[in-house]
């Protein structure tokens, strides 16, 4: 047997070219003329997909068609949804490149498209295998209900306004803490804000429920909405209430504008003019003039990132009237508490590419950690929520641009510049937050997962790579 | 004086002539007496109006603005604004005799001055909403007014407060809901009473004859709503039902702790519950995640469930051959997952021994993180900073390929990726070759990540000349052949 590499598990081939062929067409989708690839262990494919996938985005990026049509080809021979992981990401990046290829011919792109069903039922299971499986929104609703709680410490009356409003379990959770107040449950409501008039009905169902049995005075306002088009007028918050805005993964989407129109619009960026904005920023105090303001230039702040190891970027905060006003309605409602939970990685980059090395580098962490999460039953389910939900995310923020791009990931320090700047305060999250998310994950026994506190915000992270952000505000004067 | 008015264009006031035909009024009291409702004071002057009065609003209008006031009061304290003499009338000093009102429409119950009504805005009212159009409609369904205060009461309340039995029926009021309910459960225990007793051997055939018989049982009841097919999603999954006892160490149940918050519902369902779980979960044993289960049966029989076979045997079984009823029996079982209360968000004990076990048995593959940062590592003698920071991999444009060369993609992809890296690794790709006996050599060596601290520098060597030999050395490949 001469120098055949051996994959793990599989059985050693002789050198007779037959018997190579047989056991080749035995691989499944390996019948290609790239023999060696079945050879490749586990690791060294891996490099290989890497590298291969970022050449082939250079080419995407670049306009060269043909290139990328030959890198895809390659990848394909490697990469597959039901291998390593490396080679799960690989087939899900791979098809978001070659949708954005395929956009290039709108027509065929159309076609191609026009016979997609797109089932709410699994989008709704999606998101509940993601909250099932992974601890991140767990951890995410621990903490919102922590920080509510404390913020609401002797109010009588309590409206919370969930943007995305799909999993009850939060709310129960905060139905249970808020039972065992000292000083008794307090008048509780919350409005819930989803594009499914099922799933608010369901939560109704099952949030009345709860608290009938908890005997807490409850109400619960559907508002069946895009974020987007929310009407804050419908939102009926009654003065004498205390409110409290909850945002899980859902203020990113409102960054979606038509970059190539404000790019226009918007003055250039120099850098004397970036001096003089900034001044502008310090020197503003009235935070509507801020907010319009924000809304229509982009805000360059030049100041050294700690952790980028490459040439200081300016910190600039892509202009988006949509996020600008609706912080602004927000801001007028003056919430007491407002919760922000956002991944934590940089997927609105300008570029392509920017935005493809931030994909690979967040969402292998999230393979990963799902990887190491799920359970080997539950394969089939780990496999829906990479296609469905990871798949989807890394199709948009590669293959979408524009309006279109709605996962527009932003790192904590930008939110936080965003949120400061439409005139909110920081509210530090509590010890005892850490310490609740912290028992949550030791309950579940989930392994490799940290919370870490940065500036009064909590990151989860997974391995030392953060992945989430938590972060509280209020209205501020 | 606006009864005066009135009285011009209506029919004169008829005295109340009749027999007093009502029974027991009220005793006497001090204040203003009301009468019960339906019988009118038997001294009451009655007063029949015509339709048009009933249905007018505004009838008093400033000669100024011509705005228009339902009450002399207000149009006089309206005048006042615009400067105008304005007389608020007294109340007259005699005694007003009470009036009653009848209802003009000849249909009506209300006509007959035996049943009027003693309240002028109550007689408008009235006749407005059952004789009337219906000019008010509720955003939120599909109920219509006619009587802009009804719709208004109404919308305030709409959709806020909904209790919902399981059978699907709904209420806006709790007192009637829980009436209802009381009946309701009575058929549902029956139910579970008779469905545990064909249960207890998980035998397939049982099964499936008790899951039909359950479809048969609870499907009557349930109308097919959309809600309860995904309360079929949301709550098979997260639900701790009355596996509390059975599946207290299963993990499906995520958030929800089975021992706390035990409530008399989870006894009541206790037994549906069961019969829930062992006829249509397959497994009440201990290993098997319910969620998993559940999930697989939102799509009917279509996933395998790997793990289904081993632990569960009549499971896998009664799953795939049960894959008519599934439809009927999620809707049954959503529904009474209702019932029962969610604790805490913290886990059970099962789940996080299950995980750690899972830790221990990771994968022997790298993970995708480790990767990347290998790859980066690769590029890291790179001199040239750009974005690609964790790679150090440039975003060169012009690659060459090499037409007709089917191995030219790798080739020449590993062949820029060699020119950023600098000229060593050009050296070696164009000129050494490992022998494959060497190689196979190092791979063995080389088996998983935990390798990765010791042998580092023999690793990294091996992988920047493995990667590209790999794929920039057909020939050699080709001599494995």
């Amino acid at each position: 047997m001469a120098g055949m590499v051996q994959e793990e598990g599989s059985s050693s081939v002789t050198s007779s070219p037959l018997q190579f062929f047989s056991w080749m067409s035995l691989s499944p989708g390996l019948g290609s003329p790239y023999p060696w690839h079945r050879e490749l262990k586990s690791e060294e494919r891996g490099l290989c997909l890497i590298q291969l996938l970022v050449a082939c985005a250079n080419h995407v990026a670049a306009g060269s068609i043909e290139n990328a049509n030959i890198g895809l080809e390659h990848i394909s021979h490697l990469a597959s949804p039901d291998g390593d992981t490396m080679q799960r990401i690989a087939a899900y990046f791979t098809e978001a490149l070659a949708d954005r290829m395929l956009k290039g011919w709108p027509g065929l792109h159309k076609a191609l498209n026009s016979t997609k069903i797109s089932s709410v039922t699994e989008e709704i299971l999606v998101q509940k295998l993601f909250f099932e499986l992974c601890p991140f929104l767990k951890l995410a609703y621990v903490i919102t209900n922590q920080a509510i709680v404390e913020a609401m410490e002797g109010e009588k009356m309590i409206h919370i306004i969930d943007l995305n409003s799909s999993e009850p379990a939060q709310w129960i959770n905060l139905l249970q803490t808020l039972s065992a107040r000292p000083e008794g449950p307090p008048h509780l409501r919350i409005t819930g804000i989803h594009e499914q008039r099922e799933v608010l009905e369901q939560m109704a169902l099952r949030l009345t429920d709860e608290a009938e049995k908890l005997d807490i005075p409850f109400q619960f306002n559907p508002i069946v909405s895009k974020l987007e088009n929310l009407d804050l007028e419908r939102l009926r918050v009654k003065t004498g209430e205390a409110l409290a805005v909850n945002s899980v993964l859902q203020l990113h989407t409102l960054l979606a504008s038509d970059d190539e129109m404000l790019r226009k619009n918007s003055p250039s960026g120099s850098k004397a003019q970036n001096s003089n904005h900034l001044q502008r920023v310090l020197q503003m105090n009235n935070h509507r003039t801020l907010g319009e303001w924000l809304e229509r230039d982009p805000v360059h702040v030049l100041s050294p990132s700690p952790e980028s190891t490459s040439t200081i970027s300016p910190l600039s905060l892509s202009a988006s009237p949509k996020m600008g006003s609706f912080l602004n309605a927000l801001w007028s409602l003056s919430p007491k508490l407002m919760v922000v939970t956002e991944q934590e990685s940089n997927h609105n980059g300008p570029t392509l590419m920017e935005r493809v090395i931030e994909a690979l580098n967040f969402y292998a962490a999230m393979f990963d950690c799902l990887e190491s999460t799920v359970l080997s039953r539950a394969l089939i389910d780990r496999q829906k929520v990479e296609k469905m939900l990871f798949g989807e995310e890394i199709k948009n923020i590669i293959a979408c641009e524009g309006i279109e791009r709605k996962e527009r990931h932003e790192k904590l320090e930008k939110w936080i510049l965003r949120l400061e700047l439409a005139g909110f305060g920081r509210v530090p999250l509590s010890y005892n937050g850490m310490l609740q998310a912290t028992r949550l994950l030791q309950s579940y026994g989930y392994d490799g997962y940290k919370i870490k506190e940065e500036n009064g915000c909590l990151v989860i992270c997974w391995q030392e790579r953060p992945l989430f952000s938590v972060s509280a505000w209020r209205f501020r004067r | 004086m606006l009864l005066e008015k009135m009285a011009e264009e209506t029919i004169s006031s008829i005295g109340f002539a009749q027999n007093p035909v009502l029974v027991g009024s009220n005793p006497p009291l001090v204040k203003k007496k009301r009468n019960l409702p339906g019988n009118p004071d038997p001294e009451a002057e009655v007063i029949a109006l015509s339709p048009k009065t009933l249905m007018a609003t505004n009838r008093f209008l400033c000669e100024i603005c011509g705005k228009g006031f339902q009450r002399d009061q207000n149009l006089q304290l309206h005048r006042r604004g615009h400067n105008l003499p304005w007389k608020l009338k007294q109340r007259s000093s005699k005694e007003v005799r009470k009036r009653v009102y009848v209802c003009p429409e000849k249909a009506c119950v209300h006509h007959h001055p035996s049943r009027a009504l003693g309240d002028l805005t109550g007689i408008k009212k009235h006749f407005c909403r059952k004789h009337g159009e219906k000019k008010w409609k509720c955003e939120k369904c599909s109920k219509r007014y006619a009587v802009q205060s009804d719709w208004k009461a109404h919308s305030k309340t709409c959709g806020t407060r909904e209790y919902k039995c399981d059978c699907g029926t709904i209420f806006s009021r709790r007192d009637s809901f829980i009436t209802h309910r009381a009946f309701c459960d009575a058929l549902a225990e029956e139910t579970a009473r008779v469905n545990a007793a064909s249960t207890m051997n998980l035998a397939v055939g049982n099964n499936i004859n008790m899951s039909s018989y359950h479809h048969h049982l609870m499907g009557t009841p349930l109308g097919p709503r959309m809600a309860q097919h995904f309360s079929s999603i949301f709550n098979p999954i997260s639900s701790p039902t009355s596996n509390e006892t059975i599946d207290q160490t299963s993990q499906g149940l995520s958030l929800w702790m089975g021992g706390q918050g035990n409530n008399n519902n989870l006894q009541e369902i206790h037994q549906l519950g069961s019969s829930v779980s062992s006829g249509a979960m397959f497994c009440t044993d201990i290993n098997p995640p319910q969620a998993d289960y559940q999930l697989n049966w939102v799509f009917g029989s279509n996933n395998k469930l790997p793990a289904a076979a081993t632990s569960c045997d009549n499971g896998s079984e009664a799953l795939a051959s049960t894959s008519l009823p599934l439809s009927d029996i999620k809707i049954s079982i959503g529904t009474h997952h209702q019932l029962v209360s969610v604790p805490s968000l913290y886990s059970s004990q099962q789940e996080s021994s299950h995980r750690h076990h899972q830790a221990l048995s990771s994968s022997a593959n790298m993970s995708a993180t480790a990767l990347l940062q290998k790859a980066a590592q690769i590029g890291a003698t790179s001199t040239d900073p750009s974005f690609l920071g964790s790679f150090g991999l440039k975003s060169n444009g012009n690659i060459q390929v090499q037409e007709g060369n089917q191995y030219c993609g790798l080739y020449s992809t590993s062949n820029t990726i060699a020119s950023s890296l600098g000229s060593d690794y050009e050296d070696r790709n164009q000129i050494q070759m490992y022998p494959p006996a060497k190689r196979r050599h190092l791979q063995s060596d080389h088996q998983d990540s935990s390798n990765n601290g010791g042998g580092r520098g023999q690793t990294r060597d091996f992988l920047g000349v493995g990667v590209q030999a790999i794929s920039c050395h057909p020939s050699s490949i080709n001599g494995w052949i």
